[in-house]
């Protein structure tokens, strides 16, 4: 590729070097083939670049030789500890068989030297690097090859990688490596289960880990590499590298983690350099295939400017001023005389030269002639100025934003206020509107239904009962009543079809809605008008003392409540149905309220049932039997539905609450409910525990931020002393001295008894009202009063 | 250690949100725009290497959220393009070749392309989101065609659910979701079926509608939805004429979401249908209240949360059904409604207060979308006129008073009536407009003067009633038609024609009666006839003129003019027209039983 261009260049020291490859035509008298070059410095005056310089070195003598220049590059000749131009060309035997390639450098007196030379019976095909050494790098058919001074011959990389990657790192020894894939398995596929990046240097010869330069998947499409920095702590290597890719991209990696992502314009990078700009920071040029070139700001990772037509670039200190600047050549059209005519001279911040006869800016710098050295100080002034007036802006953009928020939120917590006061009317003025039509009729029935006295007065017991479980003793009783109200658990036995009408086994009082609306609600549902309704009261008392005494008798109190409820139930006398309406009594149950304002619950019911090992229980369809998997084995659930926003649940393990939470929308509260009979004493005691660890982290917490506000309020005068001075010196160790006093304290504060009693005591009555009258936990609470004391 | 990167934007993303959930929408977009954009950043990482089975879960995890928060922001074209990637580069990885853009096919292609894999749940996640892009963008026919209720039936289940919480207790590298997929889906197929709801509505399909929309008030969704299934089922209910079964859907969309103003409007509607007018009153009067409150201004589905019910029910046919008429407008059709069933006093004060809210700076909700309100003149006449049907003749005079001053400088000296169907050609479009103002202040300072002339008869003051009556008169002849006044336009109702004749009759009219209480009767004579020519239904016109007849002894002439005005059956219903322009009922009256003894004490006329 480099030798299809007529000239090549090269930039070293501020200066431009061209070399050409003259070769002997069939026509001319010269036989050889010679190397001219030639040295350009550039001349701000003229704009120009003058001729420094110039010499030829005879490669080939014969005729037929076919001689091309493969590459030139500066790298650092290690033995002269300079850096020199290098320039690789090759010649091509007569046959074709062999290519005989030597390594040329420019020495310090302008003469160019032969400084490695070998034979391969191939020609290199794909990139050839020119590294630190001088070292030419090649890869051919998946190996990796190199030669160098100090080699002296040509030698294979001794591990088998397939997508090398060459680079070279600022260290203080090692500087070149390769990394490559290699395959753990014959597949070939590239997933890091089957394949590792290995790195390798070329001086030592040591192989590490290559996925601290780059990460896996970036191996394959990683086009050139940069190392930006590159230090071993410790043995571990830390680099900072970009990378162009394939997939238009260059990334940035540190330790081979990908920390920022620029996209390209263009396709098939080929190189990286990096331009210093000085004050400005630096930029990285990466120049393409079929000449184009594209320039970035390092600190933003942000295209600054782009080019296409582009012979070359190149970067160096050509103005002489300590800063660098990139140089481009623009291919020319048409004129071919002259290499050097058109190019562009800037680093893009204020330094600016070009000669163009035609324009192939893209955008970028100024097309003006260069800037007098006054309006670049003026330039630089107003720069200044305007970064910053920009962070002023953004600052105040910060405060706006703030007090916006501020704003925002006080309005709305005003609006919240007021909507609550309005929200109200409204409610009772829309029940007004609906019901306007049949409002007398409707107070007619309420009227007749308050009048009415109890059908029954008495309740008809249709059944009793008796199981044993484990330890206890359940007695059941059927009765056919009206709504009652007792100590007991009480299951409503459902109507075997209307799904709508209760089944819960929860306290009596479960409905809110007035009694004229849910009247006419059942007048559609059923045909027959039952006023009564049929319940199952259970009790359940431990066996031992029953067991112990001779006559057992079991008293079950009921207080009757004359309240009109009109629920249809059906008769079910069977075995099965009361061991259920047993276990029920003996199990602890947990009801729970679930209420989801903003969010409906959809259908709960068929999620359930749809869980695994989830059945309906066949005699009392309304519940559910989940036999899950986990510790808990078997469990009866059961789900009632009160509004598409409302439900109840109730199950005896509170695992299966925990993925039911994550099916319930975010926002919903779940509430055990309370006044619940049968809470078992472990749901007493752990209610209790929440209270109580509740209100303990409060005032704990309260305590050292109580703690904190003071400390921070006799802070707040302190000023910093001046460390100048032996007394201010002296002034600072104090304040060094509190501050790990005031630290220490911090771990394990101490708090005055007054305050701590006061805590306990506040915890205490707090749990008073937990603990009267549950002889379960009188000791419980003697050992609080015992921490109480002390 | 190179996932570790990615989980930058994610915590941040989350960390964020935790405390921006109190956040409104407009504070939330500034950090949905730096969200979005460091997601983006996120993504040009992840895709800036070839797609590999291990990082593609992730990446489509990442295309996920970048979608959401594109679609979130409403670009869509941008998020769809992002999906065809991502797509692309799932089959590019299973090696499948690129398939046709027929949406169905090319996403089943796809889904098997990825097999069973756990990529199957990602690539699912996607479809969901190119389904949100099409409900967005109302493309309703994609969604059935691709049938995406059936593919996501088993996701909404939330047997995914378990499998997804298993795998993050087992690894913390489950890249975290910015919306749960569940509750995306979820809200597509309630959006979804109310959106083709809506269209079938608006199609006539009411009853296809209506199936679908009664499954969707059990699913699980956000109140203001469900209140959406409630009131469009009793939209197609009405559409069906079940207005009763409607009235009670519109009910339970109340009472879901109390803030469902819609639902009021449109039983106020059924009401209005069905005739029951104290019910529709009482409608109007909440729906009223209801639009002042604080929350009836902000959008209904705006919240919090990433992507609102809003951005995904944009069809046109919706928010049609959807409108609500502004709370004046409300309050206009209020007072008016009142003023014509008999609550004359509450009337009164509706206008009162929607010409207080006009006057006062604050415009509240003058912008919603609905009927324009009439020009502040007409709204002052109608005014007027119930202050003088509530007897406050002092009142009504300033309104009049008010109108008058403000059209008095731009009268015209003459104004020509051109027939309604030439009114309007292109050409003369402009010149038109000019001319129906001019006409329009022409009958609103002529109206003026009219009910000043009627308040003057309820004082009793005939002299300047007779004087307001005049300058009524005087001001309509200005008026002149362009090609002879044909009784075919008269008949026309609303026309400008028919208000002129109308308005000269009854003017005319007024005047007549004034001089019969002055008993100049000729006078009244004269202008009691020449109103019965300008308007042959005026019935006072008519009894009165009899009465002067009577009077003047020409009693077979009377009786025949008496009974050709009880023969009139009254052309116009009493809505149709302004309450201005009615026949006053506070003037003198005869009693027409008394009439009618008359006319049988005279006997039989002479003709029979």
């Amino acid at each position: 590729k480099a030798s299809d261009w007529r000239f090549i260049r090269l930039s070293l020291c501020g200066k431009v070097i061209i070399f050409n490859c003259k070769r002997a035509s069939a026509t001319s008298d010269c036989e050889r083939t010679e190397l001219i070059f030639s040295s350009l410095a550039f001349q701000r005056e003229d704009n120009t670049f003058l001729k420094a310089a110039d010499g030829a070195a005879i490669i080939s003598r014969k005729r037929s030789a076919h001689v091309d220049i493969v590459k030139c590059k500066c790298a650092i000749n290690v033995q002269k500890r300079v850096t020199t131009a290098c320039i690789l060309v090759t010649k091509k035997s007569e046959k074709g068989e062999s290519f005989q390639y030597s390594l040329l450098t420019l020495s310090s007196s302008n003469h160019l030297e032969p400084c490695i030379e070998f034979k391969l019976p191939y020609q290199m095909r794909e990139t050839v690097h020119i590294l630190h050494g001088p070292t030419v790098l090649w890869s051919h058919t998946g190996n990796v090859f190199y030669a160098s001074l100090q080699a002296g011959e040509v030698r294979q990389m001794p591990i088998q990688v397939s997508h090398s990657v060459i680079g070279e790192l600022p260290l203080h020894k090692e500087h070149l490596f390769v990394l490559g894939l290699h395959n753990l398995s014959d597949q070939c596929s590239n997933t890091p289960s089957t394949s590792q990046i290995l790195g390798y240097f070329v001086e030592s010869g040591q192989v590490f880990d290559g996925t601290v330069i780059l990460p896996h998947p970036y191996i394959c499409i990683t086009r050139c590499i940069l190392v930006l920095s590159a230090e071993k702590v410790d043995d571990v290597l830390k680099s900072a590298v970009i990378a162009a890719t394939s997939n238009q991209q260059l990334v940035y990696f540190e330790n081979g983690i990908v920390k920022d992502v620029c996209q390209l314009p263009f396709e098939q990078p080929e190189n990286i350099q990096v331009v210093n700009t000085g004050r400005n920071g630096c930029l990285f040029v990466i120049s393409f295939h079929q000449g184009h070139v594209c320039a970035m700001w390092k600190e933003t990772f942000q295209i600054a400017s782009h080019w296409s037509s582009v012979s070359s670039v190149h970067v160096d200190d050509f103005l002489g001023c300590g800063t660098d600047q990139m140089l481009l050549f623009f291919k020319d059209q048409g004129i071919t005389g002259q290499p050097l005519d058109t190019f562009l001279l800037t680093d893009l911040c204020g330094i600016s030269y070009s000669v163009r006869h035609t324009f192939y800016f893209d955008s970028g710098a100024p097309k003006t002639p260069p800037p007098s050295p006054e309006s670049d100080l003026t330039l630089r002034a107003l720069e200044s100025r305007l970064q910053s007036g920009l962070t002023v802006l953004q600052e105040l953009q910060r405060e706006v934003r703030v007090k916006d928020r501020v704003l925002q939120q006080s309005v709305r917590a005003l609006t919240d206020v007021v909507s609550e006061i309005f929200a109200l009317p409204v409610q009772e003025g829309l029940i007004a509107l609906w019901d306007c039509d049949d409002e007398s009729k409707d107070e007619a029935l309420d009227d007749k239904t308050q009048d009415m006295p109890a059908v029954s007065s008495k309740p008809q017991v249709d059944k009793l009962w008796h199981r044993i479980t484990e330890e206890r003793m359940v007695v059941g009783v059927i009765l056919t009543t009206d709504i009652i109200q007792t100590q007991s658990q009480v299951f409503w036995l459902p109507a075997p079809c209307s799904s709508s009408s209760s089944s819960s086994s929860s306290s009596a009082y479960m409905f809110s809605e007035p009694a004229a609306k849910r009247s006419k609600q059942h007048y559609a549902g059923t045909p027959n008008d039952l006023n009564t309704c049929r319940v199952a009261v259970t009790a359940v008392t431990r066996l031992t003392p029953l067991l112990n005494s001779g006559c057992v008798k079991c008293r079950v109190m009921l207080h009757y409540m004359t309240v009109h409820y009109c629920l249809f139930l059906f008769f079910c006398t069977d075995e099965v149905k009361e061991d259920l309406l047993s276990l029920m009594a003996v199990l602890d149950r947990w009801v729970f309220h679930i209420d989801s304002p903003e969010h409906s619950l959809g259908n709960i019911d068929s999620w359930i049932q749809k869980r695994v090992g989830c059945k309906r229980v066949e005699v009392s369809p309304q519940y559910l039997l989940l036999n899950s998997s986990g510790p808990s084995a078997l469990m009866l659930l059961h789900w009632h539905q009160i509004t598409p926003f409302q439900g109840e649940l109730s199950l005896q393990t509170l695992q299966f609450l925990d993925s039911l939470l994550a099916y319930l929308p975010v926002s919903c509260s779940i509430q055990p409910v309370k006044g619940t009979k049968g809470q078992g004493a472990t749901q007493i005691f752990s209610l209790a525990l929440e209270k109580e660890m509740v209100s303990l982290i409060e005032c704990v917490s309260s305590l050292l931020c109580e703690e904190e506000e003071e400390e921070r309020k006799s802070l707040g005068h302190e000023e910093t002393p001046e460390p100048g001075s032996v007394k201010g010196l002296q002034r600072c160790r104090e304040v060094f001295q509190r501050d790990v006093e005031r630290s220490r304290m911090r771990l394990s504060p101490l708090v005055g008894v007054g305050r701590y009693r006061r805590l306990t005591q506040s915890i205490y009555s707090l749990k008073e009202h937990f603990l009267d009258g549950s002889d379960f936990l009188t000791k419980y609470r003697k050992l609080w009063q015992a921490i109480l004391v002390l | 250690m190179y996932l570790v990167t990615f989980q930058f934007a994610f915590t941040s993303f989350f960390q964020q949100r935790g405390g921006g959930d109190a956040l409104s929408p407009d504070q939330n977009k500034p950090h949905l725009r730096w969200c979005s954009s460091e997601f983006h950043k996120l993504l040009k990482k992840i895709q800036g290497i070839p797609p590999l089975a291990d990082y593609l879960q992730l990446e489509l995890t990442v295309v996920y959220n970048v979608c959401l928060c594109s679609t979130a922001q409403s670009q869509f074209s941008e998020a769809e393009l992002l999906l065809t990637q991502a797509t692309e580069r799932v089959l590019q990885m299973t090696g499948d070749a690129p398939v046709a853009s027929d949406p169905p096919v090319f996403w089943r292609t796809v889904i098997n392309s990825v097999g069973d894999t756990a990529l199957n749940p990602c690539v699912l996640y996607l479809l969901c989101l190119q389904w949100a892009i099409w409900l967005s963008t109302c493309q309703l026919k994609i969604i059935q065609e691709c049938q995406l209720f059936s593919v996501f039936e088993t996701l909404s289940t939330g047997v995914w659910d378990e499998g997804r919480s298993e795998l993050r207790e087992k690894s913390s590298d489950i890249p975290l979701l910015v919306m749960d997929p569940r509750r995306l889906i979820e809200l597509l197929q309630i959006c979804t079926i109310i959106a083709q709801g809506a269209e079938s509505l608006s199609e006539g399909r009411s009853s296809e509608a209506l199936s679908g929309l009664q499954t969707a008030s059990s699913l699980p969704a956000p109140r203001t939805l469900i209140a959406y299934t409630h009131l469009l089922s009793g939209s197609c209910l009405a559409h069906m004429s079940c207005p009763q079964m409607a009235l009670q859907c519109y009910r339970k969309a109340l009472e879901t979401d109390s803030r469902c103003v819609c639902a009021l409007y449109q039983s106020m509607l059924i009401y209005r249908q069905l005739g029951n007018t104290q019910a529709e009153i009482q409608g109007l009067r909440l729906l009223h209240s209801t639009l002042m409150l604080p929350f009836a201004t902000e959008p209904a589905l705006a919240d919090t949360r990433l992507l609102s019910p809003s951005l995904l029910l944009r069809s046109q046919s919706l928010s049609s059904l959807l409108s609500v008429p502004s709370a004046l407008s409300v309050l206009h059709n209020l007072a008016l409604k009142c003023v014509h069933h008999g609550r004359v006093s509450d009337g009164v004060e509706y206008y009162l207060d929607l010409l207080a809210v006009l006057h006062s700076e604050d415009q509240h909700g003058v912008h919603a979308e609905g009927p324009p309100l009439p020009s502040l003149p007409e709204l002052y006449l109608q005014a007027g006129a119930a202050l003088l049907m509530a007897r406050r003749p002092a009142d009504c005079m300033a309104l009049c008073d008010e109108v008058i001053t403000t059209t008095l400088e731009l009268l015209p000296e003459k104004v020509v009536l051109a027939e309604p169907e030439e009114k309007c050609e292109a050409e003369t479009r402009a010149l038109c407009a000019e001319g129906d103002d001019r006409v329009a202040m022409l009958l609103w300072a002529g109206a003026a003067y009219l009910l000043q002339g009627h308040c003057h008869t309820q004082l009793k003051d005939w002299k300047q009633a007779v004087t307001h009556y005049t300058r009524c008169f005087n001001l309509l002849v200005k008026a002149r038609f362009k090609k002879g006044s044909n009784a075919d336009m008269v008949g026309k109702q609303g026309t400008d024609l028919c208000i002129l004749q109308k308005l000269k009759g009854l003017s005319l009219a007024g005047r007549g009666i004034s001089f019969t209480q002055t008993d100049q009767l000729r006078e009244a004579l004269r202008d009691l006839q020449l109103s019965m020519q300008a308007f042959p239904e005026c019935v006072s016109a008519g009894l009165w003129c009899g009465e002067v007849l009577w009077r003047l002894g020409r009693r077979w002439e009377a009786a025949a003019c008496w009974e050709k005005t009880w023969s009139f059956t009254p052309q116009f219903s009493v809505e149709s027209l302004s309450v201005y322009l009615q026949e006053p009922q506070s003037g003198p009256l005869l009693d027409s039983s008394e009439l009618r003894r008359r006319i049988q004490e005279l006997g039989p006329p002479l003709s029979a």
